[in-house]
């Protein structure tokens, strides 16, 4: 107590200043309408300046709900995407029905093995089941190998046993696409005859003849292609649409007719 | 004691009366108004009591603010001034910032006009930044702090002259 006052004492001369300058200000502000429009533009640009600082700090540490927020809002706009779009392809092209089921995040992810597997925090308790289709908003992903109840693991485009059933976006030309294991940005397309017309730029999007994709997904696009081979197939190298290196969110895409058909080819 | 406090109380006022009745309506080509006042917290001796001279800034601007509605501009620029003196002492005088009347005798005449611009510069640049109080007319603050220092400052140092002879 006596080291405050002591220091009150020996700052006295601060302290009336202070007390005497608001005194002063508050004569300004009450008095001058210059000094009271001034003051308020003062005022006015401080706490603008300061909120917008608090906004930034409040959004920063709310960036994890918004992100879910938007994922949330992002799988209800694909589901009208796939609902107008692909189900009347479908059912015009009698191509099988999917719809995008649910979200997951990766929490394993790798490229640089020739048969990558990415893991994702979703398993058979949220309705997610093997040889489910994977894609983001960019396309095609992989297809869930194993199930447990909490987790599940995709097999990766860029996995050397992947073969997936792909056409030419233009000229509904099928081939199949497949990883080489060489370079995470491109792809093979596969089985794509000589007579087909194709150009560089040109979209491969999933062929809708398996179980896992509808019609239409992107795969990626045409960057260099070899007409050289004896075979009478294209070489085609195919860069894929999303980056494997950074994928967070995934959606999985849940087949109606996939049991239905199955039994069908048993029989 | 007595003595020296009548003196002081006779000095106080008549300067403060000439500020109100004479120096606040020079107005000279509607620029010039000298703050012949400021002498008062030059000649405060540097022996007195520092948080008197506080209050007696905070009274004498607030009775020349009530004289010339301007709501506590000349108030705040005073109490700064008083408040900074000490300061403004150690950096004017050095040394001799202990002896009383080292304003205005017994020291470097370099020491003294250093003492007396800082003090009306600081003054003059608080007050009319408070007058105009708009950044966009900050040539016109900066021409009315200069002109108006220059006039308060001869005519103080003037003054000061006369009473050091006295």
């Amino acid at each position: 107590m006596q080291s405050i006052i002591n220091s009150i004492l020996k700052n006295r001369n601060l302290i009336i200043y202070i007390i005497l300058s608001l005194i002063t200000f508050n004569s300004l502000y009450t008095n001058s309408s210059v000094h009271y429009s001034g003051i308020e533009k003062t005022a006015t640009y401080l706490s603008g300046k300061s909120s917008i600082f608090s906004s930034y700090i409040y959004s920063y540490f709310n960036l994890r709900n918004k992100n879910q927020i938007l994922i949330e809002e992002n799988l209800q706009l694909k589901k009208i995407e796939y609902k107008n779009n692909y189900s009347s392809q479908n059912l015009e092209n009698n191509s099988l029905e999917s719809k995008p089921l649910n979200t997951a995040n990766i929490i394993l992810n790798s490229i640089n093995k020739s048969k990558n597997i990415i893991v994702i925090d979703k398993g058979i308790l949220e309705g997610i089941n093997e040889e489910m289709g994977v894609i983001t908003s960019l396309g095609v992903v992989g297809i869930i190998k194993s199930v447990t109840d909490n987790y599940a693991s995709i097999i990766s485009l860029l996995n050397t046993d992947l073969k997936v059933n792909a056409i030419l976006k233009n000229s509904s030309t099928i081939g199949s696409i497949t990883w080489d294991g060489l370079n995470s940005k491109y792809l093979k397309l596969n089985d794509i005859p000589l007579s087909s017309s194709l150009k560089i730029g040109d979209t491969i999007v999933t062929g809708g003849m398996s179980f896992y994709f509808p019609k239409g997904v992107p795969i990626g696009s045409i960057t260099n292609y070899d007409n050289s081979s004896l075979e009478g197939y294209y070489d085609i190298d195919v860069e894929v649409f999303n980056d494997f290196s950074s994928l967070s969110t995934v959606y999985i895409l849940e087949r109606t007719d996939n049991d239905e058909i199955k039994t069908l080819l048993n029989d | 004691m007595t003595r020296e406090l009548i003196k002081n109380g006779f000095f106080y006022t008549s300067i403060l009366v000439s500020q109100l009745l004479i120096f606040n309506h020079f107005n000279l080509f509607e620029t010039i108004t000298p703050s012949v006042y400021l002498i008062i917290f030059i000649l405060y001796k540097t022996s007195y009591n520092k948080t008197t001279l506080i209050f007696l800034g905070f009274i004498t601007g607030l009775i020349i603010d009530l004289s010339m509605q301007t709501y506590g501009c000349h108030t705040f620029a005073t109490i700064t001034i008083c408040f900074l003196r000490e300061r403004i002492e150690k950096n004017s005088f050095g040394v001799n910032a202990n002896l009383p009347s080292a304003m205005i005798k017994g020291t470097q005449i370099i020491n003294r006009l250093t003492f007396f611009i800082l003090i009306i510069l600081i003054h003059s640049s608080i007050y009319y930044s408070l007058v105009f109080f708009n950044t966009e007319v900050l040539g016109k603050i900066f021409y009315y702090t200069l002109i108006n220092s220059i006039v308060t400052f001869i005519i103080i140092w003037v003054l000061s002259k006369l009473i050091s002879n006295k």
